[in-house]
C-alpha cells in the first residue's frame, strides 16, 4: 500500500518533470498529461516525431525484460506497470543497449486495422514514459503488431489480459 | 455542416439517377425474383462447357435477382457455347411474355477460362434485363493463415479460383483495392515494421517511422489514405501520390485512428476515431475542417466501406456481438442486418452495390461469407483449410 502511493508521488513527479520537457515548446494544459483526470482516451505527448527507421534493426532480444500489461482498449501505462518502464530506462541510460523496440499488442477483439493503432499507442504510451525517464528518443522505435501476434492463443479474458501488452526488443 | 449534409446528398442523387429502368422491375425487397429459363442454351456434355453452364447458373442464382428455372419463366436465354478452339458463348435473351429481345451478343475467351467467361456472361444478362451492375466478374482481395504466416489471397466472387499473391512469410492486414481494380494496397511487415504496400511494386508505399497502415487510394488515384504514428500519435493523412505530399486530417492527441475510406466522389473519407472513449465512425471533408461524427448506437463501430452507391457498410458490436450495419449519411439512417448467432465483421460492398462481403467468425474460426442487404439468406465463400478474413471486392 506505502509503496503504490510511493509510485503514484513518482509518477506525478515524472509527470510534472514531462510537463517541463514538453513545455519548452508551449505551454499546455495539465490536462494533456499523464495521471490526470481525463476521462477519454490517454493522452501522448504527442509531438515527439518517430525516426525514420531505415537502416534500424527490426528485431531484438525479447527476453530482458517483462511486458507492460494494458486495461482493455487503453493505452495507459498504470501505475503497476511503471517500474517496468524504469528498469528498462536504467538499462538504456547506463549505455547497456543500443536501443529499444517497443513492440505494441492488442487483443482480439475489435477490428484488425483499429488494433493496428491500439498497439501503436501502447508502444507510443510506453515510448514516452522512457523518454520522460531521460532516455534518447532517437534510440526507441516503436512497432505495432495490433492482434495478429497474440502471446496467448485463448479465447477468454485470462489469454486477453497477456496480450495487450508492449514488449521490449532491446537490440 | 449544412453544406456538408447538401453535399452528400448529391452523392447519393448522382448514384441512383444513374441506374436506368429496365424492361423488367426489381421489387425492392428483393421478392418476388425474375424466372429465369436456361433451357433453349445448347452446350455439349465435355468438361469445360459443363463448367460454364454451371457457374453461370450459379452467378444468376448468387445475384439476387434471378431464379434459374427448368420450365416456364420470364426470361428466356438461348445460344449456343462452343469449346473447339476457343471458348465461343453466342447470347440472347428474350423477355418471354412480349418477344423483346434484350440481349444478343458473342462472348470469346481463352482455352482455360470457362468460369471467367460464364461470370461475364452473368453480368452482361443481369445488366440486360435488370440495368443494374452485377457482381459476378468481381474479385475478392483477402487474408489467409493456412501456410502459417498471413499472406494475401485472391478469389473470385464465388470464392473459386483462389490464388495466393504472397509469399512472404510475413503478416499482411487489410487489404483494398485500388480504384482501378488492377492493383490491391495492403500493409506488411516484410520489411520488419508495419508498412504499407501495393502489389505490383515493390518499393513500400509509405515506410516513415511507427506505424504506416490502412492505405487506401482515392477514386481519382493520385492520392491514398493512409494512418501514420510519425508525429508521435496515429492519426489520419493524404499522401499525394504523385509528389509524396503528406496532409495531416486529424489532430487528435486522445484517441486513435484507423481504416479511413473514400467516398465514392473522393470528396470526403469516412474512418475509425476513438476521441469519444469508444471506436467510431466519423467523416471529414477532403480538404479538411471538423469531422462530422456518422455513428452513435452500439459499443463500437468499425471498419467502415463507403459503396458506389452510397450506403456506407461497417461493423457494430451490439449486445456483445459484431453485426454488420448499413448507414446513409445523408438521411443519417441505420439498419443492421439480419444474422443468426456469430460475428460478422469486416464488410466491403460487392461491385453490384446489394451485396455484401465480409467475415464471419463462430467458434473462433473465421470464413468469409456474402450477405444479401435486400433478403437472401447468408453464403458462405470460403471456409476451412485455416482462417479467413479482411475480404476486400473490387470496384
Amino acid at each position: 500500500m506505502k509503496n503504490s502511493v510511493f509510485k503514484a508521488i513518482m509518477f506525478l513527479l515524472m509527470a510534472g518533470s514531462l510537463a517541463i520537457v514538453g513545455g519548452c515548446k508551449k505551454a499546455r494544459p495539465s490536462a494533456d498529461l499523464y495521471g490526470s483526470d481525463n476521462l477519454y482516451g490517454d493522452p501522448l505527448m504527442g509531438d515527439i516525431p518517430l525516426i525514420d527507421p531505415v537502416g534500424l534493426p527490426a528485431e531484438g532480444n525479447r527476453e530482458l525484460f517483462s511486458p507492460v500489461y494494458f486495461a482493455y482498449d487503453s493505452s495507459q501505462v498504470n501505475l503497476e506497470e511503471a517500474d517496468k518502464c524504469e528498469k528498462v530506462a536504467q538499462y538504456l541510460k547506463r549505455g547497456k543497449g543500443n536501443g529499444v523496440i517497443v513492440e505494441g499488442h492488442a487483443d482480439e477483439r475489435g477490428s484488425r486495422e483499429y488494433n493496428l493503432a491500439l498497439g501503436e499507442r501502447r508502444a507510443l504510451a510506453v515510448r514516452d514514459y522512457l523518454i520522460s525517464l531521460g532516455v534518447d528518443p532517437a534510440t526507441i522505435q516503436t512497432k505495432s503488431y495490433g492482434e495478429e501476434m497474440p502471446a496467448d492463443m485463448g479465447h477468454d479474458e485470462a489469454a486477453w489480459r497477456k496480450n495487450r501488452r508492449s514488449v521490449f526488443a532491446i537490440y | 455542416m449544412m453544406k456538408k449534409l447538401t453535399l452528400l446528398l448529391g452523392i447519393c442523387l448522382v448514384v441512383s439517377s444513374a441506374q436506368p429502368q429496365r424492361v423488367i422491375d426489381v421489387a425492392k425487397k428483393g421478392e418476388g425474383k425474375i424466372a429465369i429459363n436456361l433451357g433453349s442454351y445448347r452446350a455439349w456434355n465435355d468438361a469445360t462447357s459443363r463448367t460454364f453452364m454451371s457457374v453461370l447458373k450459379a452467378d444468376l442464382n448468387r445475384s439476387g435477382y434471378f431464379k434459374v428455372t427448368a420450365s416456364g419463366g420470364q426470361i428466356s436465354v438461348a445460344g449456343t457455347f462452343k469449346t473447339e478452339n476457343s471458348m465461343q458463348a453466342d447470347v440472347q435473351v428474350y423477355n418471354v411474355a412480349t418477344r423483346a429481345r434484350l440481349l444478343g451478343k458473342t462472348y470469346k475467351g481463352a482455352g482455360n477460362s470457362a468460369s471467367t467467361l460464364a461470370h461475364k456472361v452473368a453480368d452482361e444478362i443481369l445488366y440486360a434485363v435488370t440495368g443494374k451492375k452485377g457482381m459476378a466478374s468481381g474479385k475478392i482481395a483477402l487474408v489467409g493463415n493456412r501456410t502459417g504466416s498471413k499472406e494475401l489471397y485472391v478469389c473470385d466472387m464465388d470464392g473459386n479460383n483462389l490464388k495466393q499473391v504472397t509469399s512472404d512469410r510475413s503478416i499482411v492486414v487489410g487489404p483494398c483495392w485500388a480504384p482501378d481494380g488492377k492493383a490491391v494496397t495492403y500493409t506488411s511487415y516484410k520489411r520488419g515494421y508495419p508498412n504499407v504496400f501495393m502489389t505490383g511494386r515493390s518499393k513500400p508505399l509509405s515506410d516513415l517511422g511507427g506505424l504506416n497502415a490502412s492505405g487506401t487510394i482515392s477514386p481519382d488515384g493520385r492520392s491514398m489514405a493512409v494512418i501514420l504514428s510519425k508525429n508521435g500519435n496515429p492519426e489520419l493523412y493524404i499522401k499525394n501520390l504523385r509528389t509524396g505530399l503528406l496532409t495531416r486530417m486529424t489532430r487528435t492527441r486522445n484517441g486513435n485512428e484507423a481504416s479511413p475510406c473514400w467516398s465514392p466522389d473522393g470528396n470526403h473519407i469516412a474512418y475509425v476515431s476513438d476521441t469519444s472513449g469508444r471506436p467510431q465512425i466519423y467523416i471529414i471533408a477532403r480538404n479538411g475542417g471538423r469531422p462530422v461524427r456518422l455513428t452513435s448506437s452500439g459499443t463500437e463501430n468499425v471498419s467502415p466501406d463507403w459503396g458506389k452507391n452510397g450506403l456506407i457498410a461497417f461493423c457494430s458490436r451490439i449486445g456483445g456481438r459484431y453485426r454488420i450495419a448499413i448507414a446513409n449519411p445523408t438521411a443519417k439512417s441505420m439498419r443492421v442486418l439480419e444474422t443468426e448467432w456469430a460475428d460478422y465483421e469486416d464488410p466491403s460492398w460487392a461491385p453490384d452495390g446489394r451485396h455484401i462481403v465480409c467475415s464471419r467468425t463462430t467458434k473462433h474460426r473465421s470464413s468469409i461469407y456474402l450477405l444479401d442487404t435486400l433478403k437472401d439468406s447468408p453464403v458462405a465463400l470460403i471456409s476451412g483449410s485455416g482462417d479467413w478474413f479482411s475480404p476486400a471486392c473490387s470496384p
